[in-house]
């Protein structure tokens, strides 16, 4: 008898402590004691922070942008931005922070220890991709640059790049948002 | 012999029960220091029954309504079911076991969720799961939690193991062990009721300087499964003879564009429907973007939320009807202290936050 008892007892320890239940190689079991910050782009299935990746970037006066680099070096190199705004999630800790640039918008995500490039999207045609597409350009400038495959069917064309993806949005036929973007699976 | 080994047997399952049971309580979060937002679900049910007006919604309803100001200045008795980003699926389930408590005569609905049509659109698989756990650990067990569950769960959570996290926390919390800190065994048995009625209080000023903005959407359709639990709501609303009403808090961030509130729009006059986007009556209200928000125009602080919820009591009592109830001995009495605890925070966190 006091081995069964003692076999209970010990089973409900193990199975309090120990790693049961949901499988936690799946990466979704945040500690809540102390929620991660905003917006989660620490999941494990999102590109390493800080690791810039091989996709899009864009430059602008000198400084290259590329999505998922750390944000502090590329926002020395821009100046001071023409506005700033952040935004936090309902209950986490940390910033989105949008800054202005006067030709394009630059939005960050905070990492563990620094500020990460999230995106960025054009605001006038003072700026162009590196094919040459430019807010105001033709539906038939866009399908020469990217290709009829990227077209969505409806208004905009869709081009990923390694873990980024840029989009172009068309309205009454011609250009008017072009934006870049990490992809969150 | 054989009577005492099966005495002996139950009571050291009962013990074993007991204490998984302890350590579960230990072990989860209590939501009472980080991440508060948490507590908000679980503590409905002290304050239910006799509600006329119950809100549900994200943090645009916790953050923005003082049901003690619709007390003081209309009598209305109301409530705000809110969570940090409160999935409409979330609203809706939480709607119908709020029906097993009580039947409010008004039913506010926050829409901006309407833009979360699957649970990928609200962020990644991480937040999700910290979010719904924060949202639905609170709510007492019954099919409309189960459910919630099931509508909620994370891609990766959508297996029988995940459900049963939800059933025995204890699963899902069990490596916080590490993690405990004093709070856990302060608010073991008893948490301190963190909102008043529903509202989280915020006393800090943080002006908007700068007008957000977002970048376009390729599409601005609202997908199936809001429009789905929207209906549902409207449903649910009218079997019970509940007046649904939809809102848009006039908070600047996230945009609320053009093209949705026209889908709401439209929603509301083919249903007959009262929708209020606040945004637009911000000059009525008498929103002030340099005293009113705490963190730059995304939720009001008190000043804000006070002034939000006169204004729209005029329209709860004017125009759906909703009785002034200070007349009535025992609401009153009960008012009355909810009242004094409301004042009693306000001037605690000012106080902190003049040190501050």
């Amino acid at each position: 008898m006091k081995k069964i008892i003692a076999l209970l007892l010990a089973l409900c320890l193990v199975f309090a402590l120990a790693a049961c239940g949901a499988d936690e190689n799946k990466g979704t079991a945040p500690s809540t004691n102390a929620p991660v910050s905003t917006n989660g782009q620490q999941d494990p299935s999102q590109p390493t922070a800080g690791e810039a990746s091989d996709g899009f970037s864009f430059t602008y006066n000198g400084a290259t942008i590329a999505i998922n680099a750390p944000a502090a070096p590329i926002l020395e190199a821009l100046g001071e931005p023409k506005s700033y705004t952040e935004e936090a999630s309902c209950a986490f800790d940390g910033l989105d922070k949008t800054y202005y640039f006067g030709s394009f918008y630059m939005n960050t995500y905070p990492g563990e220890d620094q500020d990460y490039v999230f995106g960025f999207w054009f605001a006038d045609d003072s700026v162009s991709t590196q094919e040459g597409i430019y807010i105001g350009a033709t539906q038939a400038e866009v399908e020469e640059a990217y290709g009829a495959d990227s077209y969505n069917g409806s208004n905009a064309y869709i081009v990923t790049k390694g873990e980024t993806k840029l989009t172009v949005i068309l309205t009454d036929g011609l250009v008017s948002s072009i934006q870049y973007d990490m992809i969150l699976n | 012999m054989k009577k005492k080994r099966i005495v002996t047997l139950a009571v050291t399952l009962c013990l074993c029960l007991a204490v998984l049971w302890f350590l579960q309580l230990l072990l989860m979060p209590k939501y009472m220091d980080v991440s508060r937002d948490g507590a908000l679900t679980g503590e409905y049910y002290d304050n239910a029954g006799n509600n006329d007006v119950i809100f549900v919604g994200d943090c645009e309803v916790y953050e923005n309504f003082s049901p003690i100001t619709l007390w003081e200045e209309y009598g209305i008795t109301s409530y705000i079911r809110g969570g940090p980003q409160q999935l409409i699926w979330q609203s809706y389930y939480l709607m119908e076991e709020t029906f097993r408590y009580e039947t409010p005569k008004v039913m506010v609905f926050n829409v901006l969720s309407m833009k979360y049509d699957t649970n990928a659109a609200t962020g990644s698989s991480t937040q999700r799961e910290a979010y719904n756990r924060m949202n639905l650990d609170g709510m007492r067990w019954s099919s409309s939690k189960w459910n919630s569950i099931l509508a909620s769960m994370t891609e990766e959570e959508a297996q029988w193991q995940s459900m049963f996290t939800y059933l025995f926390p204890i699963l899902r919390y069990h490596d916080r062990w590490s993690q405990l800190t004093q709070d856990d065994f302060t608010y073991l048995f008893q948490k301190d009721q963190i909102s008043d009625n529903g509202y989280l209080m915020q006393v800090g000023v943080k002006p908007v300087t700068d007008e957000h903005v977002e970048r376009p959407l390729v599409d601005y359709s609202f997908g199936q499964t809001s429009w789905d639990y929207l209906d549902k709501m409207v449903a649910l609303c009218q079997q019970y003879g509940t007046e649904l009403v939809l809102i848009k808090a006039p908070t600047l961030s996230p945009v609320w564009w053009d093209e949705w509130d026209q889908q709401i729009e439209e929603y509301a006059q083919a249903h007959g429907l009262l929708y209020i986007n606040f945004l637009d009556y911000q000059e009525e209200i008498g929103i002030d973007w340099n005293t009113d928000t705490y963190d730059t125009g995304l939720h009001l602080n008190v000043y804000g939320a006070e002034k939000l919820s006169r204004y729209f009591g005029e329209i709860l009592a004017e125009q759906c009807g909703v009785p002034d109830r200070r007349g009535e001995s025992q609401i009153a009495a009960d008012w009355s202290e909810k009242v004094k605890t409301y004042q009693e925070r306000k001037q605690t966190l000012e106080s902190a936050n003049t040190q501050s």
